[in-house]
């Protein structure tokens, strides 16, 4: 075992391995860490690790109306577009995956060709589209808008999901008498739910950071997160970089929360009941 | 009553048939094999009745109930499937439980069922775990608990053992065979292993690309097997075949061929003068060549398998390859000059066009 751990190969990996991981959580450290500091701290020539914590950046973040208003924009336009792209999206790649008929390679292709439109191409049409309908610059826009987004999304990653569900499984509950309903809910969902999960996981962070298509749908009242949190950096010269850190911080948070709550919930409604 | 009766059933795909008018009728109470190499459809014909693959043609009836159109939980039916197919998310107990639950029996029921199968195939310990925490033997035991819980009527395997390895085979084989014993109930079993089929069936049905080849006691089909396939299927080590000529020689036969003319009485045998014939003559058959044997097969010994209580000798003869199983006490040395005989009784002949059996009915 000591032989095996002192070889070269192994040891230049781990300094590799140990470098990536550095460079991939450090900024994040130094974020969250720079929210707490005050302006003084932030732009001296060499970084401080000791200094007064201040809770300013995060009190002023929270204390302002239009970061609050992104905020629900936010939660409410993703939330409700990820509850969308779960409910139409899973059953419609288990129908796929399970029951393919000669659309089922067009359909997938289809999905996954929503993803290679450039989302500029996409959102210029969409804008136009919300002016005419009158629904340009609200939530119900932005919510239709993203669940396009999040049901391909999910519907792209789920299909394999579902695919790699042993079909003898799903085959001996028909056998045990469940209806194509009952093993869908049962068996297929289950089984595949860590996959799942990454699938809805990843399709929240996408729109949860999704940009552009934000600034095209929105002037004022449905500004999400992203938006309100770049236009704090355009006030005049002095960039308020506290408050920027603070205001990345509190972007970061809601996916971090999503995560947990979506996979332990998910883990206490398959969790078998004890009879 | 039967308890499964197949009549001119068809499954296709697309254009492809896999079975091509099957008539079967498995009587209740019986244990039936499916056997056939891979590709066969038994597999697919096994589906059928389970209601896992839709009939193409002709009707299926289980318990005296067309059953074609009904749901695979409504056709009184239980399967165990090749690679076990437990519900991975559930405990043992829920898996032997699931198709008890979809019925609405009482939990209080459904818990004195569990407990009582679960007894009987040795699994009490196990109820909490989940399937990946067990062997695959008693993974197997759990697909066998959850398929007897519903008291079927008939009972499907699908290669149940083909994945476990070989000594825990046999045990489950017997396992099973003693279940069959005490439960009575029908079982259709698909394996493409004879010695499975030959243990445990009352009834083997052969196939071969969709159609039955022969349906049969495990010992009819192989003493009496219907042609050349299931005399080749049948049977380890293989049984050798000897392409020949029939001529009439006075009140008997000879048949010309590998090098050797052998004279037969015939009497068993459909023949006419003139006609080409397959000979086969299981290994087992073959015993060593003593003064004034008649009916010789010799040559040299190519290939010396030793077996244990037997060897395996294959040598050449006019060209053909033949193997004889000898005790092993009269194995010969390699290379060595071998010669053997047989017993007219022991020998079957095969039309050598349509490959079918001459024996007489």
């Amino acid at each position: 075992m000591k032989q095996y751990r002192l070889r070269p190969g192994r040891l230049i990996a781990k300094a590799v391995l140990a470098l990536a991981g550095f460079l991939a959580v450090f900024p994040l450290f130094w974020t969250a860490l720079n929210a707490l500091k005050n302006n003084v701290d932030i732009i001296t020539r060499v970084p401080k690790v000791i200094f007064t914590p201040t809770l300013a950046n995060i009190s002023y973040i929270l204390g302002r109306d239009s970061v609050l208003t992104g905020l629900y924009n936010s939660a409410v336009a993703c939330g409700a577009a990820v509850l969308i792209g779960i409910v139409l999206g899973l059953p419609a790649a288990y129908a796929v995956a399970r029951y393919p008929n000669r659309f089922a390679g067009d359909i997938q292709f289809f999905v996954l060709s929503l993803r290679f439109l450039p989302p500029v191409a996409v959102a210029i049409p969409l804008m136009v589209i919300w002016l005419q309908v009158g629904l340009y610059d609200t939530l119900p826009a932005l919510i239709v808008t993203y669940s396009l987004l999040t049901i391909s999304v999910i519907m792209w990653l789920a299909i394999p999901a579902f695919q790699g569900v042993p079909k003898e499984i799903e085959e001996a509950a028909f056998v045990d008498g469940y209806g194509a309903y009952s093993v869908f809910w049962r068996i297929a969902l289950p089984v595949a739910a860590r996959s799942l999960i990454g699938a809805i996981a990843f399709s929240f962070v996408l729109v949860w950071n999704e940009f552009l298509i934000a600034l095209m749908l929105s002037s004022s009242n449905a500004k999400t997160l992203p938006i309100v949190a770049s236009e704090l950096s355009q006030q005049g010269m002095n960039v308020p970089w506290g408050i920027l850190n603070a205001s990345v911080v509190l972007l970061s948070l809601p996916p971090l929360l999503f995560l947990s709550v979506l996979s332990g919930f998910l883990n206490s409604v398959f969790r078998q009941k004890k009879s | 009553m039967s308890a499964i009766v197949c009549s001119h059933v068809d499954k296709a795909y697309g254009a492809t048939t896999v079975i091509r008018d099957l008539n079967l009728a498995i009587e209740e109470h019986e244990f039936v094999v499916f056997l056939g190499p891979s590709g066969c459809g038994k597999s697919t014909l096994l589906r059928m009745l389970a209601g896992l693959e839709n009939i193409s043609g002709g009707e299926v009836s289980i318990g005296g109930k067309v059953v074609n159109d009904l749901e695979p939980g409504d056709r009184g039916i239980a399967m165990v499937f090749q690679n076990y197919a437990l519900y991975p998310h559930m405990t043992i107990f829920d898996n032997i439980a699931f198709g008890l639950k979809r019925q609405k029996v009482p939990a209080a029921e459904i818990r004195k069922r569990v407990e009582a199968v679960s007894r009987t195939l040795g699994l009490e310990r196990y109820l909490g775990r989940k399937p990946t925490e067990l062997s695959g033997g008693q993974q197997q035991r759990v697909a066998i608990a959850r398929a007897m819980i519903k008291t079927p009527k008939v009972f499907l395997f699908d290669e149940p053992l083909s994945n476990l390895d070989a000594k825990l085979r046999n045990h489950m084989r017997v396992e099973i065979a003693r279940l069959h014993q005490s439960l009575k109930t029908t079982t259709v079993y698909v394996t493409h292993d004879q010695l499975e089929a030959m243990t445990l069936a009352d009834r083997i049905v052969l196939l071969k690309d969709g159609v039955i080849e022969q349906i049969g006691s495990p010992a009819e089909i192989y003493r009496r097997p219907g042609n050349q396939f299931v005399a080749g299927f049948i049977g380890t080590p293989n049984m050798n075949f000897i392409e020949a000529t029939v001529a009439r020689n006075g009140d008997g036969w000879t048949l010309t061929g590998a090098g050797t003319v052998l004279s037969l009485q015939g009497g068993d045998f459909h023949l006419r003068h003139g006609d080409r014939v397959v000979l086969g003559i299981r290994p087992p058959d073959l015993k060593t060549a003593q003064a004034g044997s008649a009916n010789l097969l010799q040559g040299t010994a190519d290939l010396i398998e030793f077996h244990g209580n037997d060897a395996l000798v294959t040598f050449g003869s006019g060209g053909k390859e033949i193997s004889a199983l000898v005790p092993a006490r009269e194995c010969p040395e390699l290379r060595a000059p071998v010669r053997y005989s047989f017993e007219e009784d022991c020998i079957h002949l095969f039309d050598g066009e349509t490959g079918k059996s001459l024996r007489r009915q």
